[in-house]
């Protein structure tokens, strides 16, 4: 008897294989962060010793007799300097990781000479994007808390207001700190060589969002630069949440411009991946490092 | 038949092997220009945040509580100064770790070992270059910086340049110690991440370390390169030192000989017993 077979294809991508190959890459990407033990102590240690250089600095600024600590506290309205700058440096911190992680996901895998063949499995492609950012979340998430852990042990540090307006802000920030992320995948991998992209976008985070002080000390064209930016809003509405005592209403001008900016750099995210996964299947460029 | 070595190592051949590996990596790093780029601005960038937080605590201008600790009120020029000594530091300490750590990756680490050339050499070498274009970034980085924010040594510039000698000489002797870590534990980043990031702080490459808390003050006593950053901002900054210059500069050059001698026993230590385990060419 002749068995007949139908012509289908090996792969029938579907919601369900998607989700199992999303999960396969969540499951990777924890397997070699868990491969590294050094990461795991830099999770403990990089919270502290950050943000501490410019608490000491901060400290030495304050003067023996506090002259200096009064000055600041009326400049900014914040009576714990140390607070005030670990919100600044930890949202510096997020996105910097993220440049990396994130941001950084396909050229790895380029550069291991991997992404080739990952492309031709027959998977929604932008699900190598979003399993990286599932550990990343994790481990973003471990990294808040501990410095919160941290800097409530060692220094002291208490919130002043409502930690779950606090999370809310940082819950609101994720699409615009990962939207970026995808953005800068796309860039990178066309771009190959991209260190210097990653230091000018975390420079100008350092430089324009008031990390360590308050935006309004800027010359004007600086404050301008700063509204365009999403983790001036991030900060400030960290800021406002954990110390300040602020309501959702006083928070609402934050949180608005932050789901306005994660509208934006989601959809160009994604844009961008898609004009790359277009492009490098034009020109072959996929496989070139 | 007399028979010879291939290889007849002198003095010469020494110095022209120093200069290949200098050529060498000054080509690589020109070929980069970005990076280039990157090593004037990462500093600017970097000491930005503390320009306008020491906004935040001045009053016309004026850091008086940063005086109180110091001895003078012009905090960026204090943290300019410690950023250009903190850029040789970064040379020449974590830099022979981190040159070797490329070669092993790049797989040319066991090649390089088994050339006549002294692997000392081999390390004192790779700085070369990099001391020259630290040098170039860190001017014209002072150049750009005395724009921005302003940048005003009054002081003695040769005693200043003196004095910072001993103390980079002496940073040879941690370097071939750290490099010899990096040959047994074949990881730098987060090592060198996180220690250069704790000895310059708790050095006072950014603020005075009389305002570290107490408990932190003894640590910071114990590296010599405290003295190194107060001595040098003494003499350009006319600063409050923690003890007399010449007793800083005095500790500085025993750091000197001691710190070669012993990163040198430690490096040679090493290596060998990487040898004789054959790690050598692993990463």
């Amino acid at each position: 008897m002749e068995a007949t077979l139908s012509p289908q294809s090996l792969g029938r991508p579907g919601f369900i294989s998607d989700l199992r190959a999303f999960w396969a890459i969540v499951r990777r990407e924890w397997t070699i962060f868990k491969r590294y033990p050094s990461w795991i102590i830099a999770l403990f240690i990089w919270p502290l010793i950050f943000p501490m250089m410019y608490i000491l600095t901060a400290r030495a600024l304050s003067g023996i007799d506090g002259s200096g600590l009064a000055v600041f506290t009326k400049t900014t309205g914040a009576s714990n300097f140390i607070g005030y700058i670990v919100v600044g440096t930890t949202v510096w911190m997020w996105q910097n990781i993220v440049l990396w992680d994130v941001g950084f996901a396909l050229r790895n895998e380029q550069m291991r000479g991997t992404l080739e063949s990952n492309w031709l499995s027959p998977t929604w492609r932008f699900s190598y994007l979003l399993g990286h950012t599932g550990p990343q979340l994790i481990t973003m998430t471990m990294f808040i808390l501990i410095t919160a852990l941290e800097f409530g042990l060692f220094f002291g540090v208490r919130f002043n207001g409502s930690p779950w307006l606090a999370l809310l802000v940082m819950l609101v920030s994720v699409p615009a700190i990962y939207g970026l992320g995808f953005a800068f995948a796309s860039i990178v991998i066309t771009a190959k060589e991209a260190h210097t992209f990653v230091f000018l976008v975390r420079g100008l985070v350092m430089i324009f969002c008031g990390i360590t002080f308050p935006v309004s000390l800027l010359p004007g064209w600086m404050q301008t630069i700063a509204t365009w930016m999403p983790q001036t809003y991030m900060i400030h509405g960290m800021r406002a949440a954990a110390f300040a005592n602020a309501s959702f209403a006083d928070l609402w001008p934050d949180l608005r411009a932050l789901l306005l900016f994660g509208v934006f750099w989601l959809t160009l995210g994604y844009l961008l991946f898609r004009w790359m996964e277009r492009r490098a299947r034009r020109t072959g460029a996929i496989g070139q490092y | 038949m007399e028979t010879i070595t291939l290889s007849q190592p002198s003095f010469a051949t020494q110095l022209r092997a120093l200069f290949t590996i200098a050529k060498k990596d000054w080509k690589v790093f020109w070929r980069y220009p970005l990076n280039a780029v990157s090593h004037v601005l990462q500093p600017i960038i970097w000491v930005t945040p503390v320009y306008f937080m020491g906004k935040a605590f001045s009053t016309n201008g004026q850091a008086l509580g940063f005086a109180q600790y110091s001895g003078t009120s012009d905090y960026m020029s204090y943290v300019l100064l410690g950023t250009a000594l903190s850029n040789f530091i970064l040379t020449v300490f974590w830099g022979m770790g981190f040159a070797l750590k490329e070669d092993m990756d790049a797989g040319v680490l066991e090649s390089n070992w088994l050339t006549p050339v002294s692997r000392i050499h081999i390390l004192v070498g790779r700085t070369l270059t990099s001391l020259l274009t630290t040098t170039i970034t860190s001017i014209i980085m002072l150049v750009l910086a005395a724009a921005l924010f302003g940048f005003r040594p009054t002081g003695n510039i040769i005693a200043a340049v003196l004095t910072a000698i001993p103390m980079l000489v002496g940073l040879y002797g941690f370097g071939f110690a750290f490099a010899g870590i990096v040959l047994m534990m074949r990881e730098a980043n987060t090592m060198v991440d996180v220690s250069s990031f704790l000895v310059q702080g708790f050095s006072g490459a950014n603020f005075p370390v009389k305002s570290l808390p107490y408990w932190l003050i003894p640590v910071s006593l114990m590296l010599p390169l405290t003295y190194g950053f107060d001595a040098v901002r003494g003499w350009l900054l006319k600063t409050n030192t923690l003890l007399p210059l010449n007793a800083e500069v005095t500790i500085l050059v025993i750091f000197m000989f001691v710190m070669l001698w012993f990163g040198s026993w430690i490096f040679h230590r090493v290596e060998r017993k990487v040898r004789r385990l054959g790690t050598l060419g692993q990463h």
